[in-house]
């Protein structure tokens, strides 16, 4: 802090001696008046000023300082008409004092002033001391205790009722960089302050903020009904002042963009001790704790180099413990927006530590406890995490372990899993073959690796077998019909290249007394916002019997293949396949179709044909025999583009009947159906089945 | 002759090359139709243009007394409007549409007090946090951003449906004009200048 008490001294030094020349005897002097002109220091000038002093008695008179205008150091304006009047000033050959004085001036910062005052000026020391009163100063008022002596100062300080905004105001017109707030919020301040000439060597500051509604011009800080006390001490140092700082948030509610933190019952509190060397621009944390009673507790120490490019250069902060879900809503989720993380339910707890050193991240050892991590989606979770996770920066890998009790990914529940992983620099190994419970079956995974390309893409892979898993609970799991079967694979090379996943090999599904294959398996953008997938599919001797009982379809004998060729899903609906699925050409099983199959076949067409056999002598068959059935579908762009078993005059065979009567042909004639409208008749179809089970 | 020679194989060479340049012009009023239709769905204004029914093209022969039987099967084809020059009905665009409409209810408060308004670029963007309480403002932006990838990916997949993904600039600047004609007055929205107008 600057202030040119030296100057001041010579001045008021100047005056009280002239005074004591003029009550000699001899001189009867009762009025002395002073044109001092403009005197200056170093950071302030005063023009026109004037000392006049009435004598009253032999010790006493009345004082009068005069100044036309003060100019202030850098930062606190300037005062003009200024007038410090003291009715009665005492003067001993020691010292002059006054009991109660008036300064009144008007100051460029804090307006009109008119300040009670008192002052005692030692003759002998030079020291003086002040008390100034009722200050105007932002909305509030100031008191003020000074007392000088040869270099050294001393000033105690207290503001009351000060306006938050009309504080920010001010300090940022004296070039400190504070965000001006707007709104309404009072603060309290006492202040000691000591120093030595320009120097502070101590202070103590509290102060007590009660903020009922404010905010910056922007609205990224912004606080309600916050009730905030701050105690700091600053010290002079050798390398420049340190600093201690406690901070305690009883009530209310803060904004600091993009954090928003309510503060709790238990008052949220920050203590740091740090030194400041303003050459260096560095800082020296010895230590920091914030506390956040139910959320987080975290300690750390560390150096700062706020010049640098990466200015923490050496940190360790260490998360004593931490609290989900608060952990995660207050601190993590609002720089997770946009991400696959930004909409999750979480509990459980955590604790560990980051190290930074040479300004970088080096090592990271976290512990999860019973962490529970669900995609508000229902895209992922986990539940119940447990274990360590520990990663360092060096090539020699660090090695973590993770346990779940259970997960779940598009709703499909994965079970109580173990894993043991190495870790080093920009990769994450499995360090041991893992067997993931789905459902009732496993996805055994082997050599799984992932890799943080230096685009910063995602990539892993890994080797993987499927055990088989039952079909009736993935279908209910993904909200299908009930299928009955059995699904597993080996999936030799699954691979993950930032967003899209391959899957090598050939997935198998019992099914239907027959078998599926699923090849050429990809998945772009699993998680994001247009998922897509690719596969080829063949189904090969499935039993129509039985996959027409599980929809309620109408009963039909036999047996059926089937291939799809480039089976494309956009958003789980499909958008592009050829299909064609029909009876083998060398089956020999009983080849029979209900007269309920057929007509549901009929109604799907739309064309009113459903029923008709019912009305026709047909009726009294309750089944058909049949050669061949069949149908072909090209689905683009909405298109399906249509056929059947064989081409019949005018369209195409679905059912090719037997040459003995009872025979039965369905025949389709359009060649190009539109999907949905297709869809949307099957589900009609189907859902009166069901209507009729009831 | 040389002289003359020149400019005619330059000439020559001009038409070869004119052949074989083939222009798509990106059908700029079929997309702003397909934008309005979108935007006024998202915006949840009931606009005349209900879709169109689906009629089927019945063509039934049947015959009782036939021998053998045939059941005639009429798969309905959907009409020539599948045809159009902009397509925005595939699952993809369906999706994004339903999750903005779901959204708009919970940000329509905010473009009316003014606390989210409309970009240049097809976007919404936070214009005024003050007027949004501190605690909502997180859960704000999360809206902000989501539909910013919603809005995003609609023009992305539109210019896909569409076989032609280099029209997704096209198309945004498009769904940008749009979403700010169609908006009620009173929201905000940004102009070329880059100032705050309200509508």
């Amino acid at each position: 802090m600057m202030f040119p008490w030296r100057r001041v001294r010579v001045a008021l030094l100047l005056a009280p001696g002239l005074l004591v020349i003029t009550a000699l005897p001899g001189f009867a002097v009762d009025i002395v008046k002073l044109r001092l002109g403009t005197i200056a220091g170093a950071g302030w000038s005063a023009e026109a000023v004037s000392l006049q002093l009435n004598l009253l008695d032999e010790r006493h008179a009345a004082l009068l300082l005069q100044a036309q205008r003060v100019a202030l150091p850098d930062g606190f304006g300037e005062l003009s008409t200024l007038t410090l009047s003291c009715a009665r000033a005492q003067i001993t050959t020691t010292a002059v004092s006054c009991a109660e004085g008036t300064l009144k001036t008007q100051s460029t910062m804090l307006g009109q002033q008119h300040i009670q005052l008192t002052f005692r000026y030692q003759l002998d020391t030079g020291r003086i001391d002040t008390a100034l009163r009722d200050i105007h100063a932002c909305d509030g008022t100031l008191s003020l205790r000074a007392r000088l002596s040869d270099t050294r100062w001393q000033i105690d300080a207290t503001g009351t009722a000060l306006s938050l905004p009309a504080v920010t105001r001010q300090l940022a017109a004296t070039g400190i960089a504070l965000p001006v707030v707007t709104g309404s919020a009072g603060l309290d301040v006492t202040a000691q302050l000591s120093g030595v000439s320009s120097q502070l060597q101590e202070a103590d500051v509290e102060v007590r903020l009660l903020a009922e509604e404010v905010s910056d011009a922007a609205g990224s800080v912004a606080a309600e009904n916050l009730d905030v006390s701050l105690h700091a001490t600053v010290k002079a140092i050798a390398t420049g002042m340190r600093v201690v700082l406690d901070l305690s948030g009883r009530q209310g509610a803060l904004y600091i963009d993009p954090v928003y933190v309510e503060m709790p019952p238990q008052p949220l509190q920050i203590n740091a001790r740090f030194d400041w060397s303003s050459a260096g621009q560095q800082l020296l944390l010895h230590s920091l704790s914030y506390r956040h009673p139910g959320s987080v507790l975290v300690e750390g120490h560390g150096l700062f180099s706020l010049a640098a490019d990466a200015p923490i250069r050496d940190l360790q902060l260490e998360l004593r413990q931490a609290n989900f879900p608060s952990l995660y809503d207050t601190y993590l989720r609002p720089w997770l927006y946009g991400s696959m993380l930004a909409d999750l339910d979480t509990a459980g707890e955590l604790s560990g530590v980051l190290y930074w050193e040479q300004g970088k991240l080096s090592r990271v050892s976290l512990d999860p406890v019973n962490l529970t991590v669900n995609d508000r989606e229902g895209r992922f979770g986990l539940n119940a995490v447990t274990g360590r996770v520990r990663w360092s920066d060096t090539a020699v890998p660090a090695r973590s372990e993770l346990a779940w009790s259970s997960g779940s990914v598009f709703q499909v529940a994965l079970g109580a899993t173990d894993l043991v992983i190495d870790a080093g620099h920009d990769y994450i190994r499995l360090a041991q073959p893992v067997a993931i419970p789905v459902l009732d079956g496993a996805l055994q995974v082997a050599n799984f690796q992932l890799q943080r390309g230096a685009d910063a893409a995602l990539r892993w892979q890994f080797d993987g077998l499927l055990e088989p898993v039952s079909l009736s609970q993935l279908s209910l799991a993904l909200g299908w019909p009930e299928l009955a079967g059995k699904l597993s694979g080996v999936i030799p090379d699954v691979h993950y290249d930032n967003g899209d996943l391959e899957v090598g090999g050939v997935l198998l599904v019992r099914a239907f007394e027959g078998e599926v294959t699923l090849r050429n398996l990809k998945l772009q953008q699993p998680f994001g916002l247009v998922p897509r997938l690719q596969v080829d599919a063949r189904a090969d001797n499935i039993d129509l019997e039985t996959l027409t009982r599980t929809f309620s379809f109408g009963r039909i004998e036999g047996r059926l293949d089937g291939r799809i060729e480039g089976l494309q899903l956009e958003s789980w609906r499909p958008v592009a396949f050829d299909a064609v699925f029909a009876t083998p050409e060398d089956d020999n099983s009983r080849h029979r179709i209900s007269q309920k199959a057929v007509d549901n076949i009929s109604s799907i067409g739309g064309g009113g044909v459903g029923g008709a056999l019912s009305r026709s002598f047909l009726r009294f068959f309750k089944d058909f025999p049949y050669d061949r059935l069949g149908i072909r579908c090209r689905l683009e762009r909405g298109i399906c583009d249509m056929g059947g078993v064989a081409a019949a005059p005018e369209g195409y065979y679905l059912v090719k009947g037997r040459l003995l009567p009872p025979r039965l042909d369905v025949i389709g004639y359009a060649d190009r159906v539109n999907w949905d409208t297709l869809i949307a008749q099957i589900m009609a179809v189907t859902a009166r089945q069901e209507v009729r089970v009831e | 002759m040389k002289t003359i020679r020149i400019p005619v194989a330059m000439t020559l060479l001009l038409f070869v090359a004119a052949c074989v340049t083939i222009n798509v012009y990106f059908p700029a009023e079929a997309a702003q139709k397909a934008a309005d239709r979108i935007i006024m769905d998202v915006y949840g204004e009931q606009p005349g243009n209900t879709a169109v029914p689906l009629e089927p093209q019945s063509r039934l022969h049947h015959n009782e007394m036939s021998f053998p039987v045939h059941a005639l099967l009429n798969w309905f084809i959907s009409p020539a409007h599948a045809e159009a020059d902009i397509s925005v009905n595939t699952p993809a665009i369906q999706q994004l549409q339903a999750s903005m409409e779901k959204r708009h209810k919970q940000l329509a408060p905010y473009y009316k007090s003014g606390a989210i308004g409309m970009t240049l670029n097809g976007e919404v963007t936070l214009r005024d946090q003050k007027l949004v309480p501190l605690q909502d403002r997180n859960t704000i932006k999360s809206l902000i951003s989501k539909e910013n990838d919603d809005r995003s990916a609609l023009y992305r997949e539109i210019a896909r449906a569409n076989g032609h993904p280099e029209w997704e600039s096209e198309i945004r600047a498009i769904f940008a004009k749009r979403w700010i004609s169609n908006a009620p007055a009173g929201w905000w929205y940004k102009n070329t200048q880059g100032a705050w107008v309200q509508k």
